[in-house]
């Protein structure tokens, strides 16, 4: 019985489980894993990868994807760099980059829902016409002297670095509609089953547009962390971006076959990416041995999540049958 | 209706992309330039550098194409630009290996073709380019007296096989590392070029290192990400640092004194020469296989560094 206790917990828990493994892995690993200033790297270095992941969690829960937000988020943040140029208003700035945000994704979301154009399509169409557009708005070049603007990427509240602040209450917004709104309950329904989600009443068009439209928000604020974290408007900065939320975003335990995931199962996945990468970096592993890491563990991941997924479709099917029998 | 909106559409496409190709004067030379990749910041710099020198010819017109760093794609557009009758092309290999048998094809039709940053070596083509290890030699004969006794150095590193990349690498191991077998690399990767790449490698060595006295890098842009990182951080004040390409925020850095010095690799002069070759080749003046050049590579460091802030001030890459 305990047993069976237990093995239930650690497959709901799993994903926090492997998260607590590896951090005291790494704290065995290398004595600097500790210090409280590599926490907050770790932190600040992963606060764009979490935004954007919780973005594509919402539309991968929904059945959906993104694969331009790498693009958009090099779009929002050259053009907010422009606008404060013009205004020196980070407010401004921001308001700018989320504008950008929501209006590249709303693009999207009409071609997905009203031309039925397949979300992979549709948003690789606009990985390509964002990062174009970021170019040709730049030249190609690497924008300059951003004063101010660097405050939001690169300030501190005390010890707290601004970007950590940024995750940390969007997270707590984003669990909360999540767990706790309409609209965050029918994500799961429509990735479930849409036809079901359609037949019980849910407006599915309008859900699609409100999840392409958050992740244009995060995709802005993203873009704004961004080029101020690095103190340059990069057009051609973060080129896979898409990649880095998605994985966070699987390794988390949000199923790709839609109606499965949980934005702390997310954060743990963002997590141990970041403490596999910080690790290796700190003992100096080779890069081509870093990557081959990484994509091991996800390969790991996906493959627990299918099997872990298969067990629990098993499990019903069996109560069912015992059901029927009794 | 539906035959309308077709109708439409291809119109709108046949419009857009005259104004995009422009009108062509029927009795200029047609070249055609391949970039490697719009996206890579210095290939842009060039590809607009090259569109200004080709608009003081009379009798030249360039069109621009992008490679999108794509091995696949670069060699399609050399096809294309054969089968479009250029009466020369100017390639910038992604990767000279792959696109080699596609400069060959051009030389079999018989249209002069110049690589440039980097060279390809094709017989029948001529070539101009920055020496990356000049670029980045001339950083090390400095850096052999600048660097203290014992000290510990990172390496930041260009994708892996990247021709300047590498070459760059074999100039600091052969002028500076040999000379100087008392200083210690404590950690060496690969950032891609790229800032942010950078930025999170040092800030992971920031921790896993009591200090760092030198941060040596293959271009500008990661020498910046990594100086961005120990900024406000006391004791990296007067951190050693070397980069190539010359770019403008390398230059603000210089002069602000957080950066010690880079390799300039200048798209102004390479696109001059290009410009001015290829139009003596188009011309009858020389042989294309005589094209056979390498621009400057003039150290940037505080000293000299006001000259070319002043450069970029007036291209409008830094703001007055």
């Amino acid at each position: 019985m305990k047993n069976s206790k237990f093995g239930q917990a650690l497959e709901k828990y799993s994903i926090y489980f492997i998260l607590v493994l590896m951090f005291l892995l790494c704290s065995l690993l290398n004595k600097n894993f500790l210090s409280s200033r590599n926490i907050i790297n770790i932190a600040r270095q992963l606060t764009v990868g979490i935004i954007l992941a919780y973005g594509e969690m919402l539309l991968v829960i929904s059945g959906l994807i993104d694969l331009s937000v790498g693009s958009v988020l090099a779009l929002a943040g050259c053009l907010s760099i422009y606008s404060f140029y013009a205004t020196k208003s980070i407010l401004v700035a921001m308001l700018v980059a989320i504008g950008v945000g929501v209006g590249c994704n709303l693009i999207n979301a009409v071609l997905v829902t009203h031309f039925g154009v397949p979300a992979f399509i549709a948003t690789l169409a606009m990985q390509m016409a964002a990062r174009g557009a970021a170019l040709y708005s730049t030249n190609g070049q690497n924008l300059l002297q951003l004063g101010n603007y660097v405050n939001v990427g690169q300030g501190s509240i005390g010890v707290i670095p601004v970007p950590v602040i940024f995750m940390v209450v969007i997270t707590v917004i984003i669990w909360y509609i999540v767990n706790h709104t309409r609209y965050g309950r029918s994500l799961y329904a429509i990735g479930g089953n849409e036809a079901a989600a359609v037949a019980s009443g849910i407006n599915v068009k309008r859900s699609k547009y409100i999840t392409y439209v958050i992740n244009g928000i995060l995709a802005g604020i993203a873009g704004v962390i961004f080029m101020s974290r690095v103190n340059a408007g990069l057009p051609n900065g973060a080129v896979g971006y898409e990649m880095e939320g998605l994985t966070a975003t699987i390794v988390g335990g949000t199923s790709f076959s839609g109606g499965i995931g949980t934005t702390m199962g997310t954060l743990a996945g963002a997590f141990i990416i970041g403490f596999l990468n910080n690790i290796m970096n700190l003992n100096g592993v080779d890069s081509y041995v870093q990557q081959m890491v990484k994509g091991l563990i996800i390969a790991v991941a996906v493959v627990f999540d299918i099997r872990s997924k298969s067990r629990k479709t098993r499990k019903v099917i069996l109560v069912e049958d015992d059901k029927k029998e009794k | 209706m539906k035959k309308r909106t077709v109708g439409m559409l291809v119109g709108a496409a046949v419009l857009s992309l005259t104004m995009a190709t422009g009108a062509l004067a029927d009795d200029a030379f047609r070249v055609a330039y391949i970039a490697r990749a719009q996206e890579d910041s210095f290939a842009a710099w060039l590809a607009d550098e090259l569109r200004a020198q080709f608009d003081t010819y009379d009798d030249m017109t360039l069109d621009v194409f992008d490679g999108q760093a794509n091995d696949e794609k670069e060699n399609s557009l050399i096809e294309n630009c054969i089968a479009n009758g250029y009466d020369g092309i100017i390639i910038q290999a992604n990767n000279g290996e792959a696109q080699l048998p596609y400069i060959q094809q051009v030389v079999d039709a018989g249209i002069p073709c110049i690589t440039t940053n980097p060279r390809v070596e094709c017989e029948g083509t001529g070539s101009i380019d920055a020496d990356p290890y000049e670029q980045a030699k001339v950083n090390c004969d400095i850096a052999v007296d600048q660097i203290p006794e014992n000290a510990k150095v990172v390496v930041l590193l260009g994708p892996a096989g990247n021709f300047h990349s590498t070459e760059r690498r074999n100039a600091w191991q052969a002028e500076f590392f040999d000379k100087r077998p008392d200083v210690e690399i404590v950690a060496e990767d690969i950032a891609n070029w790229n800032k942010d790449e950078a930025m999170t490698l040092m800030e992971d060595w920031v921790q896993a290192n009591d200090h760092i006295d030198a941060i040596i890098s293959m271009n500008d842009n990661m020498c910046a990400g990594a100086l961005e990182v120990v900024k406000d951080d006391p004791a990296y004040d007067g951190v050693w640092s070397y980069g190539v390409d010359g770019t403008a925020e390398a230059c603000l850095l210089i002069q602000e004194g957080r950066m010690t010095s880079t390799g300039l690799q200048s798209a102004g002069d390479l696109a001059q020469m290009n410009a001015e070759y290829m139009h003596k080749v188009l011309t009858g003046e020389m042989e294309v296989t005589d094209v056979y050049d390498n621009v400057p590579a003039p150290l940037i460091t505080k000293d000299n560094v006001d000259e070319y802030v002043e450069m970029y001030k007036a291209n409008g890459q830094i703001k007055e």
